[in-house]
């Protein structure tokens, strides 16, 4: 079946905002723990049952989208085993509700050092694979890395159509995590930060060791998936956490070689940056003009990042976690106006900053959403 | 700024364990010594607060503090380090995120506060035990990473004041998403943007 109208319609409305040759912003949902307790489904019925959690995500979208237009996911990760998504992002185990966690519980990034200091040595010499394969065992159960394989196998391409039929075109495929953050995970934030201070010879070899088969990863999940885009993140290498030194050797060089990778392959990568990323957002001007999305969370100055990259990035964001967790419906809508009038809609997609928060109020997200619809 | 202060705000610490190590041999005060490297904590924050330092800078002079003391601390016997203050501090209940809680705890430690660390996950009543156990302690922290655990910092609070605490302590809270208002939300007296401004109003409000 061809998709809906509407649907390529939205689709084509997310090209063209890419380019920034649109005239109003678009809207983009992330949110995968917000559903739940809307819906009224416990938290770990949600994130353990597959099936349910496409199900519960969409009748989520679609009581939002009855209200005013959701035009496109920023994640296509529903039915999807988080703590097995996550894990492979960051190399930490993730605690689940309804096992190591309360029913009602957002799932929780375990920080613990897993990755011992001789791994540096494995993964120098052996490549990304040998550390992945040694680390997986730590922190994930294998049976369930395998019964995940095999529910994608079954219902992957089937979930995607689910999605494509209720007409929300998904921009981000896959999500990749550069090395800087996987070995962060791995390591510890604590552990990692000192190793880069300390050896940072063995930060920088463990870094040239894992970014080809990583990019060559990242390429064939999206390839694979048919997707438009993928996710390249940045969350503890953001400017505000590290030193210049630091960011300019081991996170901004590999984060712009996956950028650059997706681009060359015809995927759109978005740039999911978590903190604060103000020190460096001139930076982000060494891809090609209306090629990339950056995606921030709020800490970084959007207005500050129109003034220095000018037309050259489209941006996703960036309403706060807190205000849609305990600000008024007017609140985030002044909050969303305030940010369109200031930075214009060309090239801007109206997001949570970061995922929506599990107890974000179903009228915040609307007005969130219908201050960017309205906008004029 | 002494040779041990410099060194620990240029964060050589393999330079300054030497130097702390061979003016130890020399027989100068260990309490002198300790007192220098707070000096470089406090040029450390300094720094931080300006936009010359970062978060990976603040985690490494803590370590860099903790190690000397180590080696320091224990020297000082029933010498007198003048804290300034007691604080209990934990992440509430329902999160188990420690990095930011352990960070502020750090640069507590040495701005010369003494810290109970309750750890994460902590239920209201576990905070209330802890300021009746320790009188003395006049600020709480509560940390969290987590929007849903807003409710939690809320309930801590209502517990503080049930108890009859809130004329004695004041309440201060961070986190990765925290602005004032969640302080609005919370009922909490003040939030701290960062590790360094937790310290600052730590100071402010003993």
């Amino acid at each position: 079946m061809m998709p809906s109208k509407l649907y390529l319609e939205r689709l084509e409305k997310i090209k063209k905002t890419i380019a920034l040759e649109n005239d109003k912003p678009m809207t983009s949902y992330l949110g995968p723990a917000t559903p739940a307790a809307y819906m009224g489904v416990t938290m770990a019925e949600y994130v353990n049952d597959l099936d349910k959690n496409l199900d519960v995500a969409l009748a989520y979208l679609n009581a939002i989208n009855e209200r005013t237009s959701v035009d496109s996911l920023n994640s296509g990760a529903l039915g999807v085993k988080v703590n097995v998504l996550l894990a492979g992002l960051w190399l930490s185990r993730v605690k689940m509700p309804g096992r190591e966690l309360p029913e009602n519980s957002l799932w929780q990034v375990e920080e613990k050092k897993v990755m011992q200091d001789e791994d540096y040595d494995l993964v120098i010499e052996k490549g990304y694979d040998a550390l992945v394969q040694k680390i997986f065992p730590q922190i994930i159960d294998m049976n369930e890395l395998q019964e995940f394989t095999i529910y994608m196998e079954k219902n992957g391409a089937n979930n995607v159509k689910k999605i494509i039929d209720n007409d929300y075109p998904i921009i981000n495929s896959g999500a990749a995590a550069p090395p800087f953050e996987m070995l962060c995970g791995a390591r510890s934030m604590t552990h990692f930060f000192m190793d880069c201070y300390k050896k940072p010879d063995k930060v920088r070899a463990a870094i040239e060791a894992m970014l080809p088969r990583m990019i060559e990863n990242m390429i064939g999940a999206v390839k694979g998936a048919n997707g438009m885009g993928t996710w390249v993140g940045g969350w503890r290498g953001a400017s505000a956490m590290v030193a210049p030194k630091i960011w300019d050797e081991f996170v901004w060089p590999p984060m712009y070689k996956m950028g650059m990778a997706c681009i060359e392959n015809g995927i759109v990568p978005t740039l999911h940056l978590d903190q604060n990323w103000d020190r460096d957002i001139a930076r982000f001007r060494e891809f090609p003009a209306k090629s990339i999305i950056i995606n921030t969370d709020g800490l970084t100055d959007l207005r500050n990042a129109r003034k220095v990259l000018g037309d050259h990035a489209a941006f996703m964001g960036d309403v706060p976690p807190q205000l849609l967790s305990t600000g008024t419906p007017q609140q985030v809508k002044n909050y969303v106006k305030n940010l369109i009038d200031d930075i214009g809609p060309q090239g801007l997609f109206i997001s949570s900053g970061c995922d929506a928060p599990a107890n974000a109020k179903f009228e915040n997200m609307v007005a969130m959403f219908e201050a960017a619809n309205e906008w004029s | 700024m002494g040779a041990i202060a410099q060194m620990l705000a240029k964060l050589e610490d393999e330079n300054l364990i030497a130097e702390v190590e061979k003016q130890l041999s020399e027989g100068v005060n260990p309490l002198a010594i300790f007192k220098e490297c707070q000096e470089g904590m406090v040029e450390v924050g300094n720094m931080f607060s300006s936009g010359e330092y970062f978060v990976s800078d603040l985690m490494m002079a803590g370590a860099i503090f903790k190690q000397v003391g180590e080696i320091v601390v224990p020297l000082l016997g029933e010498e007198n380090t003048g804290k300034v203050g007691k604080v209990v501090m934990g992440t509430v209940k329902g999160d188990i995120h420690d990095i930011g809680k352990d960070l502020v705890i750090a640069l507590l430690n040495a701005a010369n506060f003494e810290v109970v660390d309750l750890g994460v996950d902590v239920e209201p009543g576990a905070f209330i035990e802890a300021l009746e156990a320790n009188p003395d302690a006049k600020i709480l922290g509560l940390s969290c990473l987590l929007t849903t655990a807003y409710d939690a910092m809320k309930e801590t609070v209502e517990a503080v004041k049930k108890a009859g605490l809130n004329d004695r302590v004041k309440i201060m809270i961070g986190g990765g998403s925290l602005d004032q208002s969640v302080v609005d939300y919370t009922g909490a007296d003040r939030f701290g943007m960062d590790a360094q401004d937790a310290v600052n109003i730590a100071k402010e409000l003993m």
